[in-house]
């Protein structure tokens, strides 16, 4: 194992605030590193981390050449979702500056062999998936829209909950917020109302990525449908936006519920371990054969 | 039946399937992955006491259906959704044909609905008209991610789905069940997508759309839409089946059908044999919204409500007069194989337990 010759400044550089392993030479140091990038791989469609989620089966690290197994709740979870997973890991593994090679590799999926082949091969979505009717990237925009309404949800409670009328909130324009530090203030012409900072911020944030909301003059706050909010459908408005955070947690029961099913409440390897340092072992054994793929899932609850 | 505060409550389990997964039966690797998914379900929600093996999931035969669903009272009625998946399984996963088995035993019991693939084109027309002719279907149900050939699915406000709505109109089959669940391929006709049941729903007034497993996991727009659309229904299988070890989470699910569709148009399910009503129907009984819930939502799990969405709701699409029913079943045949007299005998609750 080449661990030991490794560029000491390792993940310098990074904005991981803190995650930075304090013996960067040290191997279990470099699978803690590559844990904490993989932190920040979510399941698009629950909004969390893949590590929280215990979907990481292993991460090997020899020298500079990282491997990373994964396993999804379910053979069937949409290869478009699949495939952010796996490049937003190796991406985020490669912005390790020690790390030059990612392997990912997604295990036990109606189409883990594409994905991991296309993945490390550099391949577009289009590329692997000839026959897919969109891209990733609308796939992508539709559930950043979904977390722009969720976002929009809390900062309207926030401007609510701080006295601010219904037909005040909906008259807001870009222009009339403003975070400074931990407040956000609010000018309702001539009077300004004080609120924490946080929940104006992360919207801001959404709506500024996805283009909603850009110019000064741009009203704030919006339907679902990218138009302006009524007065008296702001309670509606709301209702639809509480709707997609609940969708969200239902759907995580699910993948819950099935990740157990399948690998226990151990984890994929039995061992109670999530993550294990196998550095040396290899590549995993599976092929994408697909006798192998039922076996694993036989075995299904009973580790 | 069951008791809830001193009422009976009849229970029509709108969602079950007589299915064949024996692996004779398969003859496409996705066959055995379809159920491999299935049985995660299973036991990623069965308490454990309760499980099945895998050989007895595969193929469990009509005579243990009927005591999985009649036994114990656990169901009154059940509503049969046939999914065929005539690419995976040589004789299919589970058909009108092998439903109608039980289906033609227990007519009073249970309700035969039909299929349609719109890519079957004039066959699939006649079909369905067969399917009208020989079993009177009053309803039928739609997996528009089954794969066919190159075709990995197809969409509700297609045009050709289109014709075949308007043939189910004009044969008088009302009740459009539509599966809505995970992707086979990518973005593919993507299953998770509810939003084709808008335009049908809309175009086809005089018919009923439920979106089973209530859209999950597009919940969201599902509710939108039936918001606006009044002949959209939520069936409750897969949602149902949180109150095993999400019973917060099924309040929530809950408190959003009854807040945007109202107490009217949610139905309960088992989907079985995913999941046994044996002790399914008691822990839905038993669900209860947080303190919190109620004041979110302003809805209550109540009496009245409950009798709605676990059969009243069924028996409105369907026709079927549940008073005539209870007396139907004081001496039936379900109810003298497993010695039910008294509990459709007026002693109300007697095997609820």
């Amino acid at each position: 194992m080449s661990g030991s010759s490794t560029d000491p400044t390792a993940d310098a550089g990074s904005d991981t605030g803190g995650d930075s392993p304090s013996d960067p030479a040290g191997e279990p140091q470099r699978i803690s590193a590559v844990r904490d990038r993989l932190d920040r791989v979510e399941d698009p469609e629950l909004a969390r981390s893949i590590v929280e989620l215990d979907y990481v089966d292993a991460i090997e690290v020899d020298g500079d050449r990282v491997e990373v197994r994964f396993t999804l709740p379910t053979a069937w979870c949409s290869p478009a979702f699949a495939w952010m997973m796996a490049t937003d890991a190796r991406d985020e593994v490669e912005g390790l500056d020690w790390a030059d090679e990612a392997r990912i590799e997604l295990c036990d999926h109606m189409h883990g062999d594409e994905i991991t082949t296309g993945v490390n091969a550099r391949d577009t979505f289009g590329e692997t998936f000839p026959d897919a009717d969109g891209g990733v990237a609308e796939v992508r925009a539709a559930i950043a829209d979904k977390a722009r309404v969720s976002t929009q949800r809390e900062a309207v409670d926030a401007l609510l909950d701080a006295g601010v009328d219904p037909e005040q909130v909906v008259a807001l324009d870009r222009s009339d917020v403003e975070v400074a530090g931990d407040e956000a203030h609010v000018d309702l012409g001539g009077l300004s109302v004080v609120v924490d900072a946080d929940p104006v911020a992360d919207y801001l944030d959404r709506v500024e990525t996805s283009g909603h909301v850009t110019g000064p003059d741009d009203t704030l706050f919006l339907t679902p449908e990218g138009d302006p909010i009524s007065a008296e459908r702001l309670d509606v408005v709301q209702k639809r936006s509480r709707l997609a955070s609940v969708n969200m947690g239902g759907q995580g029961a699910v993948c819950d519920a099935l990740h157990r099913a399948r690998h226990g409440p151990d984890g994929p390897d039995g061992s109670g371990a999530s993550y294990v340092d196998q550095s040396g072992d290899g590549p995993s054994a599976y092929d994408g054969d697909v006798d192998e793929f039922t076996s694993t899932w036989t075995l299904s609850g009973d580790d | 039946m069951y008791e809830m505060d001193g009422e009976e409550i009849f229970v029509i389990d709108g969602h079950v399937h007589l299915w064949d997964a024996r692996e004779e039966n398969i003859i496409h690797e996705g066959g055995e992955q379809f159920l491999q998914c299935f049985y995660d379900y299973h036991t990623g929600f069965t308490p454990e006491e309760k499980q099945w093996d895998i050989d007895t999931y595969r193929h469990y035969g009509a005579d243990k259906m009927t005591e999985d669903l009649f036994g114990n009272a656990a169901a009154d009625m059940a509503i049969f959704q046939p999914t065929y998946l005539d690419d995976f399984y040589d004789e299919g996963f589970n058909t009108t044909e092998q439903n109608a088995e039980l289906a033609e035993e227990y007519p009073e019991r249970f309700v035969l609905n039909g299929s349609f693939d719109p890519r079957d084109g004039e066959e699939g027309l006649r079909y369905l008209e067969h399917l009208k002719e020989e079993y009177d279907i009053p309803g039928v149900k739609l997996y528009t991610a089954e794969w066919r050939g190159e075709s990995k699915g197809w969409r509700l406000d297609s045009d050709e789905a289109f014709e075949f709505l308007e043939k189910c109109a004009d044969l008088g089959i009302e009740n459009i069940n539509a599966h809505k669940g995970p992707t086979i391929r990518p973005l593919n006709r993507d299953a998770f997508d509810v939003k084709d049941i808008d335009d049908a729903a809309s175009s086809f007034p005089e018919l009923n759309f439920i979106v089973n497993h209530v859209g999950l996991p597009r919940l969201d727009d599902f509710c939108w839409i039936a918001a606006q659309e009044p002949n959209v229904y939520g069936g409750l299988a897969v949602a149902s089946a949180m109150t095993t070890n999400r019973p917060r989470k099924f309040g929530e699910i809950m408190g959003e059908l009854l807040y945007w569709l109202g107490e009217d148009r949610v139905l309960f399910g088992s989907d079985y044999a995913l999941w046994n009503p044996d002790w399914l129907v008691d822990q839905v009984m038993n669900a209860e919204l947080t303190d919190e819930q109620r004041d979110e939502y302003g809805v209550e799990l109540d009496v009245e409500t409950m009798k709605k969405v676990m059969g009243e709701n069924v028996a409105e699409l369907y026709d079927i007069d549940i008073e005539e029913k209870k007396r139907q079943f004081r001496d039936d045949d379900i109810t003298e194989r497993f010695d039910l007299g008294a509990h459709y005998g007026g002693d109300a609750g007697a095997a609820a337990d």
